[in-house]
């Protein structure tokens, strides 16, 4: 069929689609707490079920296809308070979990880079949207301005509570201020969000160190709650012989002496040693300060390094090479001077708990090469010296982000921050007072055309070498324009919008299976209930007497529309599934 | 009864048909397919370049190899993905295919550096059949080339343009002979050597940009020279095939990584020839071998240790191989021309 014929097709169909539909577009809606539409919202929209915020992807990607992009930030603002910050740095969970990146089905879409373009798109007039609840009077302290601080400072206040918070350093923003690096994230965008916060009336105190400054039992007495969000920043050491040599650094002290404008010594020759974002950044750095010669050097193999492929790709693209499976075993000096470090190698393992595959040391197998400096960025753990007890809420002591949970990544510290606060409102007004339901609309079609499920992912801009080099903060990436964003936003498969096959007029042609582009239409013998009460994976079978119902694997469907095309009895319908905050 | 093994095998290169002539001739009665996402059956890769120069016929190409009796070969089939717990592979075309063992030799193909996606579009590569026969009329026609990178198939190739009286700009890097990377002094006297063909040497320098010109090429380099060519060929080395592996289970780093029984961490799965990743004992480190020569007997030795035995791989030919005039040693590169059949 020639491209022109599949585009007509489909716009008659979906002309005639909506004459049908006219008469019922009367809207339908329904609020449901059944476990078994949750389990449902999880499994059909594998994006915002992976996303630790649970941002709702396909409704801000609608708003962005539509070109509102002040409703798509909000979208995205309600979930993750830092839309443009996100847009820039998110670890993107969602997109391995896209189901345009599922075998057969392509690439994932650019969930984060268009979350970048809501941000940077949006009209200058725009308005954020907040709503606020009467103050309650009582005062909560949170330690830490980091994404997990800023996040519960930012929900308790809107819940009314009075906010102070109190960060050790000079600036707020935690990680995303001293970790990660301006040419990732651009620090007056950074400011701008942040003060988007801050303006609901929020104290911030920087230079005060909880205690040094304030110790930690006076907060205890002069606040209702207290939030300990101070993340991990205790440096793992780099225990090796040598390890503290000078021009030996760690990688978050180097990251931080990046960010406050100093130019550690780098020299040529660069070994970084580390398989995270942190590891990465240092390279990148190092080859902004000056270096020739950068590695990125792991212990594992390169499929376990913790960054996301554009990270790698960048790393790659600045000239950074890694080498897998090795370890340092020792620092070759010369005078207390770094001259090389030396390497054993190591292999794969297996071994039966958690993480299952290991690398482990190959005896006699040591090498050296040349160096001029050693940055070591092995990760880091939480400071538990200010408290005296795991935090539990019981006396009014609260945690999140990677406090709790280890490093991790901004997404998953935002989520933490603004569940904790919702512990926090219960424990200070004695009830919960939101809940998630999942909000059900009758939706007539799509005006998705097939042929936007052929689109290629679209490359995300950036600036060459020589404007990278020249000045070392510049933002690399340049973000979308308008139309690339909108051909982005026409990939998604809007994954929100369920269909259903109604078994009770379904006369069993098979006419929607015949037409399907995927194994989606299924002829289910079983469906099996999880313990839990949602639905289990469907049992297929052939055999006629068996079949219980023709149904739709909404995991499986890509939402193409055909199916809907050719069914005599019109017994498919499209429900839009949301998970929406209500009041209880 | 119990049904005969399946024995499948991804890629029809020397390390693939090696393999299934191997299995064939220990077990008679075992099920064994090939399955190749090329559309051609086994050649000879080394002598594509005198294909292109015209001194070879395409018949010259096929390998003629009597040993693979009653082996299905499946063509123009990609395979996508596999699932080793329910021992299914997933070819492109939705087909599932099950395997009781399986034997991976998908080869390897051209790299392409994140460095070089600015004009990435531009370049033409060779490292296929297919490559060649979109190609061959061009690069007969052509008389001016870009050379960049300059991988042993790339010093190959550059000869290949030599012998055809082509002028070519050759740039090298030193980077472009992964898995291994040559020394400075290596890269003087081999330019030094490439001079006494009609040739320009650019060293210690990267391509900027390529520009599509009126058909023809304008690339630029960092420091400056500026060429119009009619093509631009890329050697910068290769990289393993090994994408439909991903997330499987098997462990895999640059290639497919195994043991030196040629075995993945998986039981019953087997990787050989240019994208195995093989752990050497005698250095104590995984290598990467590209060349004819060790594909050859890899696939024959996965083969039988796939059967049951525990034969240690051991590299072919520790030789040197000469390199306009400097020795790289080498155990994985025979240099192969048409009265050397391997
Ligand atoms: C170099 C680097 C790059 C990274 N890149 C990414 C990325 O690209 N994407 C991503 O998702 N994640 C990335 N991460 C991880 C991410 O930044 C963290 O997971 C996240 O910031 C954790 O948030 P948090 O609020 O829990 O802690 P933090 O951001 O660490 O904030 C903790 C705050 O508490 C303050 N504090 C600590 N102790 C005290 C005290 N006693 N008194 C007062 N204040 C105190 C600290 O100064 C800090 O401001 C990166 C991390 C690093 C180090
Ligand atoms: C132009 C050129 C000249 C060369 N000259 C020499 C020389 O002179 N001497 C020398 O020793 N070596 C030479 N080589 C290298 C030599 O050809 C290779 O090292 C050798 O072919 C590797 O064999 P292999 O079986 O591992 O892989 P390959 O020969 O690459 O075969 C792998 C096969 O697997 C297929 N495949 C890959 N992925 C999939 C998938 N997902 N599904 C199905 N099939 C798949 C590929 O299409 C291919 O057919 C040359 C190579 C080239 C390109
Ligand atoms: S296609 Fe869209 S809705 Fe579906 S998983 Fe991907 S981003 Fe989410
Ligand atoms: S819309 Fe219908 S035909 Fe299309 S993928 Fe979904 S179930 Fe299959
Ligand atoms: S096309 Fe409609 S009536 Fe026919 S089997 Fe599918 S859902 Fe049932």
């Amino acid at each position: 069929m020639k491209k022109n014929d599949l585009y007509s097709k489909e716009e008659t169909f979906f002309q005639s689609k909506n004459k049908i539909y006219s008469a019922q577009s009367v809207k339908q809606i329904v609020y449901s707490t059944d476990i078994r539409d949750f389990g449902q919202v999880a499994k059909s929209i594998p994006c915002q079920d992976a996303c630790p915020a649970k941002t709702n992807i396909p409704g801000y990607i609608r708003a962005v296809f539509e070109k509102r992009y002040g409703r798509a930030y909000e979208l995205n603002r309600s979930a993750n308070i830092l839309p443009g910050v996100l847009g820039r740095i998110c670890a993107r969970p969602c997109e391995s979990s896209c189901r345009h990146g599922e075998t057969d089905n392509g690439q994932s879409v650019g969930i984060c880079h268009l979350k970048r373009s809501c941000a940077d798109l949006k009209p200058s007039s725009h308005r954020i949207i907040e709503g606020l609840y009467t103050p309650t009077e009582k005062k909560v302290a949170v330690i830490g301005s980091g994404p997990a601080g800023l996040a519960a400072a930012h929900d308790l206040s809107i819940l009314g509570h009075k906010v102070v918070i109190f960060e050790g350093m000079d600036k707020p923003g935690g990680m995303l201020m001293y970790g990660i690096p301006e040419f990732r994230l651009p620090r007056d965008l950074l400011m701008l969000e942040i003060q988007n916060i801050l303006r609901l009336g929020i104290q911030l105190k920087t230079n005060t160190a909880i205690g040094s400054d304030i110790s930690f039992a006076q907060l205890k007495k002069e606040y209702d709650a207290v939030v300990v969000a101070t993340g991990c920043v205790s440096p793992r050491k780099f225990d090796i012989p040598g390890g503290n040599l000078e021009n030996v650094y760690n990688g978050l002290d180097f990251m931080k002496a990046v960010n406050e404008g100093e130019n550690p010594f780098v020299g040529d020759k660069v070994i970084v040693i580390g398989a995270g974002f942190t590891a990465v950044d240092c390279a990148r750095s190092a080859i902004r300060l000056g270096a020739l010669d950068v590695s990125i050097n792991i212990r594992k193999t390169i499929e376990y390094m913790r960054i996301d492929e554009t990270e790698k790709y960048e790393a790659q693209f600045e000239g950074i090479k890694t080498y897998s499976l090795i370890q340092p075993s020792r620092i070759i000096e010369d005078n207390n001077k770094v001259t090389g470090i030396e390497f054993q190698r190591t292999r794969m393992e297996k071994i039966d708990k958690p993480p299952y595959r290991v690398s482990i040391p190959i005896e006699n197998s040591q090498f050296s090469v040349p160096t001029d400096s050693v940055i070591a960025a092995l990760g880091q753990s939480p400071d538990m010296s200010i408290i005296s007890k795991k935090p539990d809420g019981m006396d009014g002591v609260f945690a999140a982000g990677d406090f709790v949970t280890g490093s991790s990544d901004v997404i998953s510290a935002i989520a933490g921050g603004r569940k904790c606060a919702g512990k926090i409102d219960e424990y200070l007004v004695g009830k919960k007072r939101k809940r998630t339901v999942v909000r059900l609309e009758n939706h007539a079609t799509t005006d998705r055309q097939r042929s936007y499920d052929f689109i290629g992912k679209v490359v995300m801009n950036t600036i060459d070498m020589e404007k990278r080099l020249s000045k070392s903060t510049r933002e690399v990436e340049t973000g979308y324009n308008e139309d690339q964003t909108h051909e982005e936003a026409k990939r998604c498969y809007l994954c929100n919008l369920k269909y259903e096959i109604d078994p009770l007029v379904c006369i069993y042609c098979s006419a929607c299976i015949d037409v399907a582009p995927k194994d989606c239409i299924k002829m289910i013998g079983n469906i099996p209930v999880n313990p839990d009460g949602t639905y289990g994976i469907y049992e297929e079978t052939d055999d006629w007497n068996q079949v219980l119902s023709i149904a739709i694997d909404n995991a499986e469907c890509i939402r193409c529309g055909q199916c809907l095309a050719v069914c005599p009895m019109d017994c498919i319908s499209v429900t839009k599934t949301e998970l929406i905050e209500i009041d209880t | 009864m119990p049904e005969n093994d399946h024995y499948v095998i991804i890629g029809n290169g020397p390390a693939g048909n090696h393999a299934a002539a191997t299995l064939r001739q220990k077990d008679k009665d075992a099920k064994i397919t090939i399955i190749s996402d090329e559309c051609v059956p086994y050649y000879y890769k080394p002598r594509l370049t005198d294909f292109i120069a015209g001194e070879i016929a395409k018949e010259d190409l096929m390998v003629n190899f009597q040993d693979v009796k009653d082996i299905r070969i499946r063509c123009g089939q990609a395979v996508k993905r596999i699932d080793p717990d329910s021992k299914l592979l997933f070819l492109q075309h939705m087909e599932k295919i099950e395997f009781s063992k399986l034997i991976i030799a998908s080869g390897s193909r051209a790299r392409v550096l994140p460095t070089m996606s600015g004009y990435a579009d531009h370049l033409k590569f060779v490292t296929s059949y297919t490559d060649v026969m979109e190609y061959k009329e061009e690069i007969r026609k052509a008389e001016n080339f870009f050379i960049f990178g300059g991988d042993l198939v790339g010093f190959k190739f550059f000869k290949m343009l030599n012998s055809m009286d082509k002028t070519v700009t050759i740039m090298i890097d030193p980077d472009a002979f992964w898995p291994y990377r040559l020394t400075r002094d290596m890269l003087e006297q081999i330019s030094e050597n490439l001079l006494k063909f009609n040739t320009e040497i650019i060293v210690k320098d990267e391509v900027l940009s390529i520009d599509r010109q009126n058909g023809s090429y304008r690339v630029k380099t960092r420091k400056g020279i500026e060429k119009n060519v009619d093509m631009v060929l890329s050697f910068n080395g290769l990289n393993p095939n090994i994408e439909f592996a991903k997330g499987s289970g098997i462990d895999i780093d640059y290639g497919i990584l195994v043991d030196e029984y040629l075995k993945t961490n998986v039981d019953g799965i087997y990787a050989c020839g240019s994208c195995a990743q093989i752990y050497n004992q005698a250095i104590k480190s995984y290598t990467t071998s590209i060349g004819w020569p060790n594909a050859v007997v890899q696939g024959e030795v996965a083969a039988l240790n796939l059967l049951g035995d525990h034969k240690i791989i051991e590299s072919v030919g520790q030789k040197y191989f000469d390199l306009e005039g400097v020795k790289i040693k080498t155990t994985w590169w025979e240099d192969i021309n048409e009265d050397n059949d391997a």
